[in-house]
């Protein structure tokens, strides 16, 4: 190390400030050596300046001229969450109240679908007996509707005729829902455009 | 409402994380946080104030609308100065722009644009020598760095305005660490070369 002066690679150590093995004889050359030490020193003062350089600020607002072009995504899950939050009372006794009221709630539900579990015969049977008194009330209520939406003519043809007249009525049924959808689309888009 | 947290004494990944779940107040944090080390990068690579605002906003939209593509295994910064510098770069590639002064740019020609291209460096506390041999260097050497190669200037940019290690610079600008090393190596001699003047 003495017979020879610093290679450039090593000067680059030195100004890393480099700690590793190796290093040491690189400090001791450098004490000794008026010649690498005036380098050293160049280099190192370039270095200094170098640091000092400031951050330069841009104009005011640089945040909002960002966020204006950024949309935010918010997943599914955060957004529930927020949601759920939001719901929940600030105060700490008034969540101990609503933490205790959904708990028994909550208990209450998973009893009842154990013991419904657990009666199974008379599940199927309570279910049996409650289509059997619903089932002609919704139908009657259906026919009730179907009459009012096209008139008791239609109805008597329909169940007079057979599968080509119930073809062409839920053929027109279908077109008309088609020509409102389509129509209101046209028009939200119209709005749009508008603003 | 989501709970109010102190965002700036938040590390990095939890300010990134906090905004893939939507947080607003992360993303500006981010942005507070990084706007002056990105414009000042930006700056020094084009040489252009109203430019590198441009730029530098650019930077922050486009890491920000792919927050979500950031790998936590990588600083956030890296990435950060890593899309900050293709965006420089991409911009040099386009348009060749040389050196602007911090007098202000040589192909100024009106006041107004001598004013746009110019800019002070902060210096506090000191004798009016002090300062007048402080903007002496301090424009001797932000003219030196605007006349290195592009590669060389976001090197040691990053090496020693940044403070990034050898290896964080090589995963910023996706280079081999040891053409990191030369590049450094070389701007720094290049630099030395260019102040002789002011330093004698």
């Amino acid at each position: 190390m003495k017979h020879r002066h610093l290679l450039p690679e090593e000067f680059d150590l030195l100004l890393d400030d480099e700690v590793g093995f190796g290093v040491a004889p690189l400090r001791d050359h450098l004490a000794g050596c008026a010649d690498c030490r005036a380098q050293f020193d160049e280099a190192r003062q370039v270095a200094v300046a170098l640091e000092g350089l400031p951050h330069l600020a841009p104009t005011f607002g640089m945040a909002d001229r960002v966020m204006a072009q950024v949309p935010v995504f918010v997943p599914w899950h955060v957004a529930a969450r927020d949601t759920a939050v939001r719901w929940l009372p600030q105060s700490r006794p008034a969540r101990v109240i609503v933490g205790g009221l959904m708990t028994v709630a909550g208990a209450t539900l998973t009893a009842g679908v154990v013991w419904l579990a657990s009666r199974g015969d008379l599940v199927a049977f309570a279910t049996e007996v409650t289509a059997t008194r619903v089932r002609p009330v919704v139908a009657g209520a259906l026919q009730n509707g179907a009459v009012a939406l096209l008139g008791p003519g239609v109805m008597e043809s329909l169940e007079h005729g057979g599968l080509t007249e119930l073809g062409v009525v839920a053929s027109g049924f279908a077109l008309a829902a088609l020509a409102s959808a389509f129509g209101l689309r046209a028009i939200a888009a119209a709005a749009r455009r508008r603003n | 409402m989501p709970p109010a947290l102190d965002l700036a004494n938040l590390p990095d990944a939890d300010v990134v994380a906090l905004a893939k779940r939507g947080r607003e107040a992360a993303y500006r944090e981010l942005v507070r946080r990084y706007e002056r080390p990105v414009f000042s990068l930006v700056y020094r690579m084009v040489r252009d104030r109203e430019l590198a605002e441009d730029l530098a906003q650019d930077t922050f939209i486009k890491v920000l609308q792919h927050i979500d593509r950031y790998r936590p295994e990588f600083k956030f910064s890296s990435w950060l100065f890593k899309i900050a510098n293709n965006v420089a770069i991409d911009h040099l590639r386009r348009r060749r722009i040389s050196t602007v002064s911090m007098d202000g740019s040589p192909h100024a020609v009106t006041a107004e644009a001598v004013e746009r291209t110019s800019f002070d460096v902060s210096v506090h506390e000191e004798s009016a020598l002090e300062l007048l041999e402080a903007k002496e260097l301090g424009t001797a050497i932000e003219r030196a760095i605007a006349q290195l190669r592009p590669e060389y200037r976001a090197c040691i940019l990053l090496r020693h305005v940044e403070d990034k290690s050898y290896e964080e610079i090589a995963a910023t600008l996706d280079l081999p660490l040891g053409t990191v090393k030369t590049y450094i190596h070389r701007a720094r001699h290049e630099l030395r070369a260019l102040l002789e003047d002011v330093r004698q």
